[in-house]
């Protein structure tokens, strides 16, 4: 028609475009906002906004005990909670040199396991949903619906469970749970043999999500990636192994690890994550020993015996608080391989209940400063797939 | 007792100061502001290729904000991959500190929440501006002194 009538050319062809995707999704990554600056349907450049969600988790801490803390860290990474709780607990329990009961150990092991599968099968359903795929959606949140109800049983919330203690668990696991949870095992391996029917060798999901957001493996270094991010670029560095943390050595599985480094990777290992959580929980749940579920020595506080507020004169004044667990005054790096990557937590202990700097390194904050460089020269729609690849989840990307 | 680190530093004559071992036995050393870029480079090229996670603190209400480095090298199959802790004092009034996000990439989003949350200026960051709060927010909120502003919409939502 107008091949080569330079009058038919759009005079506004050099403009760039540039495309707020605001804080408001249709997806379920939470409260993001990218500026996207198009040529077309070219990617140039995407600047990402955060803070929607910042509510202050790092001051607030400075100012509870550990045990006032713990019902907050469950809304950092609300579909990981147990991560989040376990690394609460596992830093004072580094710092007083507190030993964990074996059972506890395994109990520990079994939800964060489970908290895995949960958080995966989140990942996958938002992940399909933006390529457009919508069952899958549903089919997690079946599966996931079985998980809720493993912790309801358990810890007595379905999401946000206050469970984990500094020196063990709250409570113990309650009589049957461990039957439903090896029946939740059987069901869900088939489960993840009909997703990789419906999904892995589907020829539109591969046309969409192969040699999409490449990331090589120096850069993947570079750039402090962790988690299935930095295993599917070839880089073979799972925190269960390396840190030897918990009872994972007494386990038998293997890391997953991809060499591409582009999403379709990335959704491998996650799904190969799934399978080995569920050998682990297998296992875990065969060998589990009896014992105590909590260390409750550590409830003995070496406090002066007769304080003076404990007095006869004193004894309407106030409302006198526990004792607590005292944070030396040290400092520690913790960190646990969360399903989106490695949470740490930096935390500097004053001689007193309230810790001085509460530092969360979280997974999704670090992960996502790769997206702008990943999405330039991509195609517009490519931006979601690169974005649900990465697995970011704002709760813990703002804290 | 010193730090292998530590004791790698002194052989090549560059300033340091050790801090001595975290609980947990990793070495912590401290740099100072102007030396800070080339010893990251240095430290980048003897190994450690992955900045865990960089965060910052104050060190005393009125005295010094630290920035802090933890840098891993990567490595397969061994069993306590080697991890420094590089601490960088700054003054209160004035703290600049040089920016590694030109040796670790991972420092991006990092220094910017440092500078937020903390005021500490990094130098040759690429758009060092605040990300968790507000453009338009004054003050440095994670620092001790920092008073938490009493505006109208604040006090209404109690």
């Amino acid at each position: 028609m107008d091949q080569g009538n330079p009058m038919n050319v759009p005079a506004t062809r050099k403009d760039l475009m540039i495309v707020n995707m605001g804080p408001h999704h249709p997806s379920m990554h939470g409260v993001l906002r990218l500026i996207v600056t198009l040529d077309g349907e070219d990617v140039i450049d995407c600047e990402p906004i955060l803070g929607y969600l910042h509510r202050g988790m790092e001051k607030i801490a400075e100012n509870r005990t550990i045990i006032q803390y713990l019902p907050y860290v469950t809304r950092w990474d609300y579909l990981a909670t147990m991560f989040t709780e376990a690394i609460t607990v596992n830093g004072p329990e580094l710092l007083g040199n507190i030993q964990v009961p074996k059972r506890a150990g395994y109990i520990r092991i079994i939800m964060l396991e489970l908290s895995r599968i949960a958080s995966h099968l989140l990942w996958l359903g938002p992940f399909m949903a933006d390529i457009g795929a919508q069952t899958p959606f549903f089919y997690i949140f079946r599966e996931r619906e079985l998980v809720y109800d493993l912790f309801e049983a358990a810890t007595g919330m379905r999401m946000m469970h206050n469970f984990f203690r500094i020196g063990g668990v709250a409570s113990d696991l309650p009589h049957g749970w461990i039957d439903k949870c090896l029946d939740f095992c059987d069901y869900f391996l088939t489960g993840v043999t009909e997703y990789q029917k419906l999904i892995t060798r589907n020829p539109i999901f591969l046309e969409r999500v192969e040699g999409v957001g490449i990331v090589g493996t120096e850069e993947a270094k570079n750039w402090g990636l962790s988690g299935p991010m930095l295993r599917a670029s070839g880089v073979q560095w799972d925190l269960r192994k390396v840190d030897h943390y918990e009872c994972y050595d007494e386990f038998d599985w293997e890391i997953q690890w991809q060499k591409e480094g582009d999403s379709l990777a990335r959704y491998l290992v996650r799904i190969g994550e799934m399978m080995e959580s569920i050998k682990i929980i297998q296992q875990a749940l065969e060998g589990i020993p009896g014992g105590p579920y909590e260390n409750l020595e550590i409830r003995r506080f070496d406090r002066e015996r007769d304080s003076e507020w404990n007095d006869f004169e004193y004894r309407f004044i106030s409302k006198k608080t526990s004792p607590t667990f005292e944070l030396p005054k040290q400092e520690l790096y913790v960190r646990v391989e969360a399903p989106k990557g490695e949470l740490g937590i930096f935390l500097i202990g004053d001689q007193s209940g309230f810790p001085w700097r509460w530092k969360i390194r979280p997974p999704g904050f670090i992960n996502l400063q790769i997206l702008p460089e990943l999405v330039k020269r991509m195609k517009l729609a490519d931006i979601m797939t690169i974005l649900g690849s990465i697995d970011i989840i704002m709760g813990e990307v703002d804290r | 007792m010193q730090g292998r680190l530590s004791a790698w530093l002194v052989k090549h004559g560059l300033v340091h100061r050790f801090l001595g071992f975290d609980y947990q036995g990793i070495e912590t050393l401290q740099i100072k502001p102007e030396d800070w870029h080339s010893i990251a480079v240095i430290l980048y090229v003897y190994g450690y290729n992955y900045l865990r996670s960089q965060c910052a603190y104050d060190v005393a209400p009125g005295g010094l904000l630290a920035s802090v480095y933890h840098l891993t090298r990567i490595e397969y199959d061994i069993d306590q991959p080697e991890e420094v802790c590089i601490k960088v004092f700054a003054p209160r009034k004035n703290p600049r500190i040089p920016s590694v996000f030109w040796v670790w990439k991972s420092a991006d989003f990092q220094e910017r929440e440092s500078y937020d949350m903390l005021g500490i200026f990094y130098d040759n960051h690429p758009r060092l501006k605040r990300i968790l709060m507000p453009e338009s927010w004054i003050g440095w909120p994670l620092r001790k002194d920092y008073i938490v502003p009493n505006f109208y919409e604040i006090q209404d939502a109690h």
